[in-house]
């Protein structure tokens, strides 16, 4: 093999896990290719869009200044929806990081992201060939050696699967088994554009920031929940089902989405928008337990949704950074010129927090797969405001009693305990 | 035998957006290489690879232009000519033409030049016949298949119901429609190598063109969307076969069926 034909390393996929590794390795003087499947980097991705700074911040102190964001986070919202009333917590916190004044997170369109990074690495020095698809590993004598894209064959020292959720590569390596329906959600996004001013007056907040909020109930009770960001001229909107639950059932996901999006509570943040895109992926969603046992071999690395980092806390959803994190932590690892690099990739992620911050939280999909969570219990509290709030010249039931009938006739005393007990468990 | 082919960087038509008030909308749009003069890139690089032409690329555009020009070589020219000037942005078939014939004749003057039959966005059709012409050479246009023999191409020209086949000397200018040939998806191994190919800039004020040359002819006052009027016809009276009866008369009077 001629040497225009081997790279120091091969990345598969122009996300932000793939983006980072490639900016870092390119920087460190290493020779980069980074092949895209779509025509251009991040025009496959679906993600909804929050960025936690912290991550960029890894990848290159002050990178996020120039990065192609859309809002700073400053309102944490949680929303739970009955079929016509809906109680929104909303917390505010500009959440600026105390000694540097670094905003905690912002919403971000991954089509602008993706391409602002992926333009980032190049500028680094990385190549990156957009609109090819890679079909297959090269090994030799058991080890990954390069990749086939077409007739073409590339070799690298190293590989590195960032090829998203339904990761190929992973599956190709041997590392990753398909998905079982439990393991994923079935997202649907939309973005919407909207006037910045009328962003700005609906969701409370000044110029350039945001607000990022969960939305429990009104997903056709099947297990899931919906999401709105706010991007600079657009909001996000859209849900995450179970592929599962919505089997069980008529209604299609598109219908459940609509729906949703014609609560009257929901209806108002986004009427008079046009529709700007409309798109649908699959999400991992069941956190450490669907990590691959193991995620690297000779030759090759895993990162990102590829390697399935995915935390959904029920109050957030984290992807974007933990990719981030990851790519950076395969690019140390790859740097540090050790024997295996595998072993060191998962030291880095340990280091970084990554794999201790998933595996705190890999009870959490039992306490989000509650089947009352999505109907039951957003019924209930809303029931609860509505007794609290009413007023209609009769006399009120007494507070007590009112409250345990309103409890009564959604939960039994038993499932509220057993539920409890299953959300300790998980916690 | 050497080839330039001329191609143009235009928005992509499935990010236009056209409002309720038919304002056309571009700001979203992503920029790509005119489908048909790809048409023409293709023609060109299947000329390299059996005839072994030697090929270039050339293009007027903006700055943002330079992303097309990896695009391009990993389509098979081994070099890219880019007339970079924010003129791009506002100019017409006249204008275009001046410029890209002043940049072939500073390059020199190839034995074919190929173009897409019209550009994608405005589709004039007139930067082909119109560069042809200030160079002095023939122009064949609407050609669906090209055939080059010693210093002459033979060309199969489709013209409303019948086709011509005409051959011409070289040097000549060749208007291609997309039916001519399937473009390329480029392989991974093209795209590494189209990093690697020359590139070369030229600034309008090397070309020597007069302020008449770079006046636009056409000034245009406004883009709108067109809508369709749709004829919103229900056949709801009768039987089945009677509705379908009066649907296919109806059509029949629209000269469709």
């Amino acid at each position: 093999m001629s040497d225009e034909e081997k790279f120091d390393a091969i990345i598969i996929g122009a996300g932000p896990a793939g983006c980072a590794c490639a900016y870092i390795l390119a920087r460190e003087g290493k020779n980069v290719l980074v092949i895209e499947r779509g025509d251009c980097p991040g025009s496959k991705n679906v993600t909804g869009g929050r960025l936690y700074t912290y991550a960029l911040e890894l990848v290159e102190p002050g990178l996020y200044k120039d990065a192609a964001l859309e809002r700073q986070v400053v309102r944490e919202q949680i929303m739970m929806l009955s079929e016509k009333q809906g109680i929104t917590i909303d917390y505010y916190n500009e959440n600026l990081e105390e000694n540097t004044s670094i905003p905690q997170s912002f919403t971000v369109l991954r089509a602008k992201f993706d391409q602002w990074f992926a333009d980032k690495a190049e500028e680094q020095g990385a190549m990156i060939a957009s609109g090819i698809r890679v079909d297959d590993l090269l090994m030799e004598n058991d080890k990954i050696v390069g990749v086939k894209a077409g007739e073409d064959e590339m070799y690298a020292d190293i590989v590195i699967a960032a090829d998203g959720v339904n990761s190929l590569m992973g599956q190709k390596a041997g590392l990753k088994e398909e998905w079982n329906g439990h393991e994923v959600g079935v997202g649907i996004k939309e973005i919407i554009e909207l006037p910045q001013d009328v962003i700005n007056n609906r969701f409370a907040v000044g110029q350039g920031e945001g607000a990022a909020r969960m939305i429990l109930g009104q997903t056709g009770g099947i297990q899931g929940g919906g999401f709105i960001y706010t991007n600079k001229t657009s909001v996000s909107v859209g849900m995450v089902v179970s592929p599962a639950e919505l089997a069980k059932q008529d209604k299609s996901v598109a219908d459940i989405y609509q729906d949703f999006k014609m609560h009257p509570a929901i209806q108002k943040l986004i009427s008079d928008g046009t529709t700007a895109e409309y798109s649908a992926h699959l999400v991992p969603e069941n956190g450490w337990n669907s990590v691959p046992k193991k995620l690297y071999r000779d030759g090759f690395l895993m990162v990102g949704d590829a390697a399935g980092f995915c935390i959904n806390t029920g109050t957030i959803i984290r992807g974007i950074d933990l990719a981030i994190v990851s790519g950076v932590a395969a690019a140390k690892a790859i740097l540090k010129e050790s024997e295996q690099p595998g072993i060191q990739y998962m030291k880095n992620l340990e280091e970084l927090s990554l794999v201790p911050t998933m595996k705190l939280f890999a009870g959490w999909p039992q306490i989000t797969s509650i089947p009352r969570m999505v109907q039951k219990y957003p019924d209930m509290i809303n029931e609860t405001m509505d007794f609290m709030f009413k007023v209609d010249g009769k006399v009120p039931p007494k507070m007590t009693g009112a409250l345990k009938n309103i409890m009564k006739s959604h939960v039994s005393l038993f499932e509220l305990i057993s539920d409890g007990w299953r959300g300790f468990r998980a916690i | 035998m050497k080839i330039i082919v001329c191609y143009k960087w235009v928005p992509d038509e499935q990010d236009i957006k056209i409002a309720a008030d038919l304002k056309v909308d571009m700001s979203m749009a992503k920029w790509k290489i005119s489908e048909y003069d790809k048409n023409a890139i293709e023609e060109a690089a299947l000329q390299a690879e059996n005839n072994a032409a030697e090929v270039t690329c050339l293009t007027f555009g903006t700055s943002k232009a330079k992303q097309s020009l990896k695009d391009a070589l990993s389509r098979g020219p081994e070099k890219a000519y880019w007339v970079n000037d924010a003129k791009a942005e506002n100019t017409d078939g006249f204008v275009t033409a001046n410029i890209l014939a002043a940049a072939i004749k500073k390059v020199g003057i190839p034995d074919l030049i190929f173009f897409g039959e019209g550009s994608e966005d405005s589709y004039g059709q007139q930067v082909g016949p119109r560069v042809a012409a200030l160079l002095d050479i023939p122009a064949l246009t609407f050609v669906t298949k090209t055939a080059v023999k010693d210093d002459a191409i033979t060309t199969t020209r489709s013209i409303g119901n019948c086709t011509e086949d005409v051959t011409a000397s070289f040097p000549a200018v060749v208007c291609m429609l997309p039916e001519i040939n399937k473009p390329r998806i480029p392989s991974l191994k093209q795209v590494l190598k189209a990093s690697k190919k020359p590139v070369e800039e030229i600034k309008l004020a090397d070309l020597g063109l007069s302020d008449a040359e770079l006046t636009v002819k056409n000034k245009v006052k406004s883009i709108q969307g067109f809508v369709m009027n749709r004829k919103n016809k229900l056949y709801q009276d009768g039987s089945s076969a009677e509705k379908v009866k009066a649907l296919v008369s109806d059509l029949a009077k629209e000269g469709l069926a």
